[in-house]
């Protein structure tokens, strides 16, 4: 028979090893916990180093923690996260872009407003990602689009760019005739995996002839295609590509190689593009960057004959992160994007990555090899209006589709004429 | 499959809520999608012209190689590597060769001073379709050329053997004792082709993603921009594509089968 002594030895016992078990098994736990995060640009190297940087850190501040990334392609990345994430499965946090607000509708993000620390980043930036008041992308990359241009090859057309950086319609027109005379290929861009490049200099006409109100009413369905500003737009735009402004290559031509065709092979004089055209061209070039001494130039995309807002230029919101709203660990992720968006990583991305970002960073001193590209490109914002979005973030299905189909290839790469591109881009986008 | 048939006749909503909306898709689908026909067009010339090809250079190839030539080992090294190859690196290549600037073909018109003949052939909807297709069809010849010369090997040897000592001509040959030999070869191989390229969607997707203008748009393509491209998680719509294309190519299979098949047994 157990006398009382030993029945309380025994419970004594089974406490100890009860809360040694559990202290085993908490342990263990925090041990086991991995964060997946989803990311696109595995091309980009900076990029690459600067979120597995900001998972380290974490790593670091939360010993037990495991933040695995995993590195995708854009379209393979939408692709998984559309199978994934209906299954209640998928990622704890993800890259997102602003057009993707499907995730936000059908409520497969969370709202961050009381996640994430939105002190370090900037409100305009935010307001991106806002849907019915609340918060559902952590901005990360911002940018604006410019045109990038060899000056070199300016020089040699006997060309001076104005002093605020903006050529005319007439002028811009007279700079492709130059380029294509000298056989030059005035305008490196094709569309052979992107659905947007094609449309930068159309679209950017657009924003300046009608102002952000009625680009916004085009966009939306509230404005026809056969507008006259519109059908001026398109008119102009179409002189540009019958004088062989684009490459013949137009159409195959993708983004990366667009980039090697501006600045190495066979170059070309202009290359409209998001700012984020550093991410492939600063880096070394045996990964295929921009060569080191190449006369790498910035100006506005052209002013519009009788424009709204001459002044006016894209800016947005690229690379964000989202968390999945089937997450088991969403402070967790929350914390991984923090980690993301503090000033020190803010400054970071600028110094490595040359873009700007959203996060709140007080740099007013440059230095290293890029530091002359950085200042040009902040002297193109001054005086700038910004709109915030590309077209695509305004538009959805059928009206998307044609707009890649028609305003990112067939019409710039010279398939269809100006009437008919106007008809069938109003057939798909316009509710009037 | 029970579940697209199911999602077909449904609008799917956010975490799984189904809405039943009957035959809706299709009526939508058939009326007012313009997009839809244009890649039924697609297909159906890419299906029509490729299967013909296909099988016709197999049996070419096939009948070159049974009649022994010099190299006949090597060229069928040659002529079957392709179907070896994945699609994605299939498609790349031909990126590369169809290039504008440094493309081989254009590089070779030039040389032959036909420059006037380049063009960019992807780019251009006149070419785009013709161009996939001719890259599809490097790809499978070589597969059908080895059905068939598999089939030639098993031909019994006297009844070829009776036909030459009648003086039969070669093309009499071919015509009146090859082919109806090859009969049930001819019909599988037909198809297999068929079946495999009313559903192509790799090889579109890797060189043109069904543009320029929806020229090399095909029913596969469409129905994975429907589901992934459109800013939506509705699966009913792409369901109710990818159903009514199965009915079809089931249709078309059964079709063939019953037209193609042998009237009277064949004895040998």
């Amino acid at each position: 028979m157990m006398t009382g002594l030993t029945r309380r030895y025994l419970v004594a016992a089974a406490l100890m090893m009860a809360v040694a078990f559990g202290g085993a098994m908490s342990k263990a736990t925090a041990e086991d916990v991995t964060l997946t995060v989803w990311s696109h640009e595995a091309d980009e190297l900076g990029k690459v180093a600067f979120r597995e940087l900001a998972a380290r850190n974490l790593e670091k501040s939360h010993p037990g923690l495991h933040v695995k990334i995993t590195w995708y392609e854009k379209n393979p990345l939408i692709a998984a996260l559309k199978t994934a994430l209906p299954a209640g499965q998928g990622p704890d946090a993800f890259y997102v872009e602003p057009d993707q607000t499907e995730y936000i509708t059908s409520g497969y993000v969370i709202p961050l407003d009381t996640l994430v620390n939105w002190t370090t980043i900037q409100d305009w930036a935010r307001k991106v990602w806002m849907v019915d008041g609340k918060t559902y992308g952590l901005p990360q990359e911002g940018y604006t689009n410019e045109i990038y241009y060899n000056k070199s090859l300016l020089k040699r057309f006997g060309v001076t760019l104005p002093a605020n950086a903006q050529f005319t319609q007439s002028e811009f027109f007279g700079l492709v005739t130059k380029a294509r005379a000298a056989g030059v290929t005035p305008i490196a861009q094709g569309v052979g995996d992107r659905p947007f490049p094609g449309a930068y200099i159309l679209g950017e006409a657009l924003l300046r002839k009608l102002g952000p109100d009625d680009y916004r009413n085009l966009f939306t369905g509230k404005l026809s295609f056969q507008d006259a500003r519109v059908v001026a737009v398109f008119t102009w735009v179409k002189t540009l590509v019958d004088a062989g402004a684009y490459p013949k290559n137009f159409m195959t031509l993708k983004l990366g190689e667009s980039h090697y065709y501006f600045y190495r092979k066979p170059g070309a004089l202009m290359l409209p593009m998001g700012s984020w055209y550093t991410g492939r061209a600063f880096v070394p070039e045996d990964k295929g960057g921009q060569p080191k001494d190449f006369p790498l130039g910035l100006m506005q995309f052209p002013a519009m004959d009788g424009g709204a807002c001459n002044e006016c230029k894209t800016g947005g919101i690229g690379a964000s992160f989202a968390i999945n709203a089937a997450s088991k660990h969403k402070e967790l992720a929350a914390e991984y994007l923090n980690a993301m968006s503090t000033p020190e990583m803010g400054k970071r991305w600028i110094e490595t990555i040359y873009l700007q970002t959203a996060v709140k960073v007080d740099v007013k001193e440059f230095s290293g090899p890029y530091a002359s590209y950085f200042k040009e490109l902040l002297e193109r914002q001054k005086g700038a209006k910004y709109f915030i979005g590309m077209p695509r973030n305004l538009i959805t299905g059928q009206c998307k589709d044609t707009f890649e189909q028609v305003m990112n290839a067939g019409f710039p790469g010279g398939l269809l004429p100006v009437d008919r591109a106007l008809q069938t881009m109003n057939q798909a986008c316009y509710k009037g | 499959m029970l579940r697209t048939f199911y999602n077909s006749v449904h609008t799917v909503r956010p975490h799984g809520v189904l809405e039943y909306v009957g035959l809706r898709n299709f009526a939508e689908l058939v009326r007012v999608d313009p997009v839809f026909w244009k890649a039924v067009g697609n297909t159906a010339i890419f299906a029509i012209a490729g299967t013909t090809a296909d099988v016709v250079g197999g049996l070419l190839l096939a009948l070159s190689l049974f009649s022994r030539p010099p190299f006949a080992k090597f060229l069928r090294v040659v002529w079957f590597t392709p179907v070896l190859m994945s699609y994605v690196v299939v498609g790349i290549i031909w990126v590369w060769i169809y290039d504008f600037d440094w493309g081989f073909a254009n590089l070779v018109l030039r040389w032959l001073h036909l420059g006037a003949l380049t063009r960019s052939w992807l780019g251009d909807p006149s070419t785009a379709l013709a161009s996939v297709l001719v890259t599809h069809i490097w790809k499978w010849l070589g597969f059908n050329m080895i059905i068939f010369l598999a089939a030639l090997y098993a031909l019994p040897g006297e009844v070829l053997g009776a036909a030459e000592l009648d003086n039969c001509s070669g093309v009499a040959k071919l015509v009146h004792i090859i082919v109806p030999m090859l009969r049930p070869t001819i019909v599988n191989l037909l198809v297999l082709s068929f079946i495999g390229k009313m559903m192509i969607f790799d090889l579109v997707w890797v060189m043109t993603g069904g543009g320029p203008l929806w020229s090399t748009e095909t029913v596969s393509t469409y129905v994975y921009k429907r589901a992934f491209d459109w800013n939506t998680f509705d699966l009913g719509y792409p369901s109710a594509i990818a159903v009514l294309w199965f009915g079809i190519i089931i249709a078309f299979v059964v079709m063939m089968t019953r037209l193609l098949r042998p009237r009277d047994r064949l004895e040998f």
